[in-house]
């Protein structure tokens, strides 16, 4: 009976484990849904740096299996077998020469292009419309600065999901109001560092009306991958209905509904560190959050308009069940806005994931959010902290939630 | 004992010791003259200890006498190194924390080498092999750490000739020598023959020159800008001190501040009297700025009219302390030349009511920006 040597079988071992890894590899690069896939470009921005890795993952790809089937070629030809030591000669200037300058070529013509892309990707002449993006841990915080030929006639916040109109040339101001954090859709452009104290530019342009997932590329913390984004294109129609919608006053729930009483829960409980703009106490004085006394990066995401955007926390949860949210992920280029636009509406509420979030933050996403170790903040939470709330109140904060849009 | 050689040193201890006291007393203990004394008397009594121990180097049997004439392999240099970091380590502990570390690493680099040495040299009466036996214990260390400080050496002569000489020039120096050392090292690389007599002139001549050019250039000082941008302090921009002019915080350089630049959100102009805004990123002029609450924002404050002005923020009103009395909050630049720059950095917690926004006014000048935080 024939015997496998167990060198033998510990470099069989060895080949399935590394067949197996790099053939996972190469499916992952076939998968279907992909929607942070840097080579499907849908914007003018990621179109420059596709067409720049078209140009050079193919020289690197070809320069590095040459030069790997090369140096392997060369380990197994020229392995020791106990064999005289070869005679040894120096220098053959030709060979020298040939392999500094094809380097030298090749670099310069991808550093050309490169060059070339990033200019253009800097380019800044050419803006239409302003977004200042400010990143904290562990959410992006989207403010609109008026800008009267976009309809913008007064700032909008919002959070979680930034609203585009669709072929415009948007600037990103991005900044931190903590540590640096990383802003990239890779649909649309490129990642640009957020850091606190500078203001870093990035465009942003989307040729059609979508949704385009991102997430911060940059460890930020307890909660860096949990901290998403998405660029939401709307035609140019439908961006305009929704800055009306955000700019629209706030209207109060009628008395005597669940989600008066709400309110009142989230006057007493959240108002603290989120603003709903045009909220107002029992004496009808507008309550103002003051996150600064309560949050590290002095800042909590603005619910004015908190059903408009389908997802919550950072993008981390769908506000919107799997079938709605389906819906507008699937919908077609044309269809899309209008279902966006619906919003979160009482059928579609995830309230699952959103009744799980108010009962329990923490629970749901890490965060620095227990008060006992709160000595290095000074008392401030890194995230929403645990607010005890009752069944009562959350079923009340959940009517009163689903009146923001 | 006190043997004859060691009366000198002794003398010359004492000497010290009475010099530096009367100095301590007379002029001043911590002056540099005082630490100098010190080391005087240290150093002589040190030598006058060594002195006396080998009793002048006078030997008292044969083998004693043997030793003392067993030829040692070379020169050693170690010594003296040793005795150049003791003293940089003196002069740093009276003039500088650089000088100090460096004669601190000279010293502890030296006394390693000195006592390698020492041990080689007695390893065997080879002293081919006590060479080798030197080499094998830390030739190792001895090149990379020579050319560590012959090429910090070259870096720092090379970067006072950058910090000398314009932008323009300095470009132009870096292309000429990034040139000539990929021709000399080509050449050198082609024809071996150049090698030897050749290579050593070369690098004598470069050294010669990067000496030179560098003891020059750090005595004339850097270019005046980077004299100006190194004076500058980026927290002085932001201050609150309306109407008090040149005072502590007073941006002395605000035209030179270039490292908030980056950080800035809008540009505030004044022409003809009047004051207007553009938002970075858009190229037109806007009525209203929007800053994001509770986050550090730079607004440029930039002077195109011949009088003199300031930029004001007009951040609403606070309770003072614990009190109810509420005052007027607000920051602003010092007043601003024609065509000068400043800066002013504001903070704002709390969103701005859209009833009463705040404001950026420029006394003297008509109009005022909205700032608008949501």
């Amino acid at each position: 009976m024939d015997t496998v040597s167990p060198v033998k079988s510990l470099t069989r071992r060895i080949s399935t484990t590394v067949a197996g890894v790099a053939g996972a590899v190469v499916l992952a690069g076939c998968a279907q849904n992909a929607p942070q896939d840097t080579w499907k470009p849908k914007g003018d921005n990621a179109q420059m740096i596709y067409s720049l890795d078209k140009l050079v993952f193919p020289i690197a790809g070809i320069v590095g299996v040459l030069v790997s089937a090369l140096a392997g070629y060369i380990f197994v030809k020229f392995r020791d077998k106990g064999q005289a030591i070869p005679a040894q000669s120096h220098g053959k200037p030709i060979v020298e020469i040939v392999l500094t300058i094809v380097p030298a070529l090749i670099l310069t013509v991808v550093g050309v292009f490169t060059f070339r892309t990033i200019m253009d990707l800097a380019e800044t002449q050419d803006t239409e419309m302003i977004i200042n993006v400010t990143g904290q841990q562990w959410w992006w915080e989207y403010d609109y600065p008026a800008q009267a030929d976009q309809g913008i006639t007064q700032p909008i916040i919002t959070s979680g999901q930034l609203v585009i109109p669709e072929d415009t040339n948007v600037l990103l101001r991005e900044t931190s109001r903590d540590v640096i954090h990383s802003f990239w859709i890779p649909a649309l452009n490129g990642k640009k560092d957020a850091v606190p104290g500078r203001i870093h530019l990035l465009r942003m342009q989307a040729d059609q009306p979508g949704i385009y997932a991102g997430q911060c590329t940059e460890f930020c913390g307890l909660s860096h991958a949990n901290m998403r984004m998405e660029a939401i294109a709307l035609s140019k129609e439908d961006f305009a209905k929704w800055v009306a919608n955000q700019q629209k006053p706030y209207t109060a729930p009628a008395e005597g509904t669940l989600a008066k009483e709400g309110e009142g829960v989230f006057i007493n409980q959240c108002a603290r560190c989120h603003q709903v703009n045009g909220i107002k106490d029992a004496n009808g004085k507008a309550i103002i959050s003051a996150p600064d006394e309560n949050v590290y990066s002095g800042a909590a995401p603005n619910l004015t308009t908190l059903m408009t955007r389908n997802t919550f926390a950072g993008a981390m949860f769908d506000m919107v069940n799997q079938k709605c949210r389906a819906d507008v992920w699937d919908a077609k280029s044309e269809d899309f806005g209008a279902k966006y636009l619906a919003g979160v509406t009482e059928d579609c509420l995830n309230e699952k994931n959103l009744r799980a979030w108010l009962r329990n933050a923490p629970a749901m996403k890490p965060m620095y959010a227990d008060p006992a170790k709160l000595e290095k903040t000074n008392g401030l939470y890194r995230g929403m902290p645990n607010l005890g709330l009752t069944e009562d109140d959350i079923d009340k904060l959940v009517a009163y939630l689903l009146t923001l849009k | 004992m006190i043997t004859p050689g060691s009366k000198y040193f002794l003398g010359l201890t004492g000497l010290g010791l009475v010099s530096a006291v009367l100095y301590c007393f007379l002029v001043n203990p911590s002056d540099l003259g005082a630490y100098a004394l010190f080391g005087l008397f240290i150093s002589a009594a040190l030598i006058a200890g060594f002195s006396i121990f080998t009793s002048d180097g006078d030997t008292d049997s044969v083998a004693e006498a043997v030793e003392a004439n067993t030829e040692t392999t070379a020169p050693s240099f170690w010594p003296i190194v040793f005795a150049l970091g003791g003293a940089l380590t003196l002069l740093g502990i009276a003039t500088n924390e650089i000088v100090f570390v460096l004669g601190l690493a000279v010293l502890v680099g030296g006394a390693v080498e000195w006592v390698i040495d020492d041990w080689a040299e007695k390893a065997s009466a080879d002293t081919e092999f006590n060479s080798f036996i030197r080499h094998r214990a830390i030739g190792a260390l001895d090149y990379p750490g020579i050319a560590a400080v012959v090429l910090g050496v070259v870096a720092f002569l090379f970067s006072r000739i950058m910090l000398t000489v314009s932008k323009d020039e300095a470009s132009i120096i870096f292309i000429i020598v990034s040139a000539l050392i990929f021709v000399t090292g080509f050449l050198l690389a082609a024809k071996p023959a150049l090698r030897g007599k050749s290579t050593a002139i070369i690098s004598v001549v470069g050294a010669l020159v990067l000496a030179v050019a560098g003891v020059t250039s750090a005595l004339n000082g850097e270019r005046k800008e980077l004299v100006k941008y190194a004076k500058e302090d980026p927290y002085s921009i932001s201050h609150r001190e309306c109407g008090k002019e040149a005072g502590e915080h007073y941006d002395h350089e605000a035209n030179g501040s270039v490292s908030l630049r980056s950080g800035v959100i809008a540009t505030i102009f004044v022409e003809g009297g009047k004051i207007r805004a553009q938002e970075v990123g858009l190229k037109r002029d806007v009525q209203a700025i929007t800053i994001p609450r509770s986050n550090s924002t730079t607004i440029l404050f930039r002077n195109l009219d011949s009088e003199e002005y300031r930029l004001v923020a007009n951040l609403g009103e606070a309770k003072v302390g614990t009190t109810d009395v509420m005052e007027k909050v607000g920051t602003c630049t010092q007043l601003t030349g024609k065509n000068e720059e400043q800066a002013l950095t504001v903070t704002i917690p709390k969103p701005s009511n859209p009833e009463a926004p705040y404001t950026l006014t420029v006394p003297g000048a008509t109009g005022e920006i909205k700032v608008v935080v949501p």
